[in-house]
């Protein structure tokens, strides 16, 4: 296996933009990797692309051949990896592995995603067949009411108050405020959030992600072409890809055996676990992480489930400031899914040009002094995970 | 069970004993799926023993969110909407399934006792209700 650098980064910023396709925001961030590379669109051997459900690709989920076509086609191989919304984080592993495997040796990674309005529709499909049509009709479940459960258990467990679970949202503003990519850029005090309307009991509007519009490009080299092209690489440590353990308590669908032990995410757990032992290091080496706080549930969870803090502890590092970038346990330092709202697909790049500015020191008001390692983590919908380690 | 028409065929019956979930049971490793299921996906498993299996009625809420908002289709409700709870639930054969709470106490709490009843989720424009699984607290 090679090394393999970061070199370029690219975003287009989040939102809603009604007037441009997710061609145009692929076509804004793919410029913005090259030209932060040095590469021009002539130099990329292969483009590794997430697939996105609900705009461009033909109707295929071939965005990366609609990126090709608009950049330019010169003919090279194109991959397109479906994975729920931990597609752009798959991208991102075959791109690596392309390189890493001596394939390639400058290999662009791209997602962009146009979200239609609302919540999230999971499958849209009336068959009796499909768990989701069963939740939705049978039960009455929509999408925040699966987070809403999973944080009203917490509660019982660790006490968790719906201020603390406000003060997550809070906190994440805090910190969007100061990035120019970030979609919700305003500040949000706790009677703001608190005031927001409840849209599934204990969750309230401004404490779930809505969904944007966006796109993300990096672009993956071997050492070699890194050394000619930049004096400041950053280094893929790890990137690894997991799905979900039989059993994990988690209802994906409407019924299976209740679990023989505590219910968590188990492929996001083993999405990280494997990243950081394909890094060589563990949990208090990274200086900071970049999870997917689809709600503050996760924010809270997610640490605790991959050994960051001990079960119970999150609530109390959130309030001693300590997962702002200046704390002992930097999260999410981007502003997370609660600034940025969610482009599905495309999400998993935007946190991999967050790590490559933390590590490169470019991060300005949000960032996290002398970060050298950084952690990411993308969870999608089919029990599918990815998790990403950089090191400058 | 009250009179109506299923939300859909094959998930639940009332028994002779009872409002039973109809769904599968892995006589090799025990584990339980609902709704029916053709073959067995533990891993572990040594070999796939499907067999068809009623779950309930008694079991603990595990947890619980309420609806605030009305549901996105394909959800169906009566007008004028009211908020609901539903929940996850704990039934003591071994089955972790999803369900609404009978009753409008929004007040219930994580670990109660339940026990599975068929009540009304809708009604239809000519006034049949459409039945599915609730749980009772208890």
């Amino acid at each position: 296996m090679r090394d393999v650098a970061v070199i370029g980064l690219g975003m287009h910023p989040w939102g809603k933009f009604s007037d441009l396709s997710v061609t145009d925001l692929c076509r804004v961030a793919v410029d913005a990797a090259l030209k932060d590379a040095g590469v021009s669109w002539r130099e990329i051997q292969a483009v590794s692309a997430a697939s996105s459900r609900f705009s461009g690709g033909k109707g295929w989920g071939l965005n990366g051949n609609d990126v090709v076509e608009e950049m330019g086609s010169t003919g090279i191989p194109v991959y397109n990896l479906s994975a729920g919304c931990a597609a752009g984080g798959n991208a991102f592993n075959v791109g690596y592995s392309l390189v890493a495997g001596g394939f390639h040796d400058v290999v662009l990674v791209v997602g962009g995603e146009k979200m239609p309005k609302g919540f999230i529709q999971t499958s849209g499909i009336e068959d009796a067949a499909d768990p989701e049509f069963l939740r939705q009709r049978c039960v009455g479940m929509p999408g925040p009411a699966f987070w809403a459960q999973l944080t009203r258990r917490r509660m019982k467990d660790y006490g968790t108050t719906e201020e603390q679970l406000a003060k997550v949202a809070v906190k994440a503003h805090e910190i969007g405020k100061h990035n120019k990519n970030a979609r919700f850029r305003d500040e949000f005090s706790l009677e703001k959030v608190m005031g927001s309307n409840l849209v599934c009991y204990p969750l309230r509007l401004f404490e779930i992600c809505p969904v944007s519009d966006g796109a993300a490009a990096v672009v993956l080299c071997s050492a070699d072409e890194a050394k000619k092209r930049t004096t400041k690489p950053v280094w893929v440590a790890a990137s690894a890809v997991a799905t979900a353990s039989f059993n994990d308590g988690i209802t994906r669908g409407i019924g299976g055996p209740v679990p023989t032990g505590p219910t968590i995410h188990s492929e996001a757990k083993a999405a990280v676990h494997k990243a950081l032992r394909m890094a060589g290091v563990t949990q208090k080496d990274i200086d900071f992480i970049e999870l997917q706080d689809n709600t503050v549930y996760y924010e809270l969870a997610f640490p605790e489930e991959w050994g960051f803090c001990a079960p119970g502890e999150a609530e109390k590092l959130l309030e001693a400031g300590e997962t702002m970038p200046t704390g002992k346990l930097p999260i999410n330092p981007s502003g997370g899914f609660i600034c940025f709202g969610e482009a599905t697909t495309a999400q998993g790049l935007w946190q991999v040009c967050e790590m490559g500015w933390q590590l490169r020191g470019e991060a300005g008001a949000r960032q996290v002094p002398d970060a050298k390692l950084g952690l990411s983590q993308t969870l999608g919908l089919g029990g599918n995970a990815t998790a990403i380690v950089l090191k400058r | 069970m009250a009179t109506g028409k299923p939300v859909v065929e094959g998930l639940f019956a009332e028994t002779s004993a009872g409002p039973r979930l109809l769904g599968s049971r892995c006589a090799s490793c025990g584990a339980a799926y609902f709704p029916k299921g053709a073959v067995c996906h533990n891993p572990d498993c040594t070999e796939s023993k499907m067999q068809d299996a009623e779950f309930g009625p008694k079991g603990k809420l595990w947890s619980l969110a309420i609806q605030t908002y009305p549901p996105p289709p394909p959800a169906k409700y009566d007008e004028p909407y009211k908020p609901y709870a539903m929940g996850v639930i704990d039934l003591d054969d071994g089955l972790r399934v999803l369900g609404r709470l009978s009753g409008n106490d929004l007040k219930v709490q994580p670990g109660v006792a339940v026990e599975l009843v068929l009540e009304p989720l809708y009604h239809e424009k000519d006034g049949t209700a459409v039945i599915t699984w609730k749980f009772k607290p208890v």
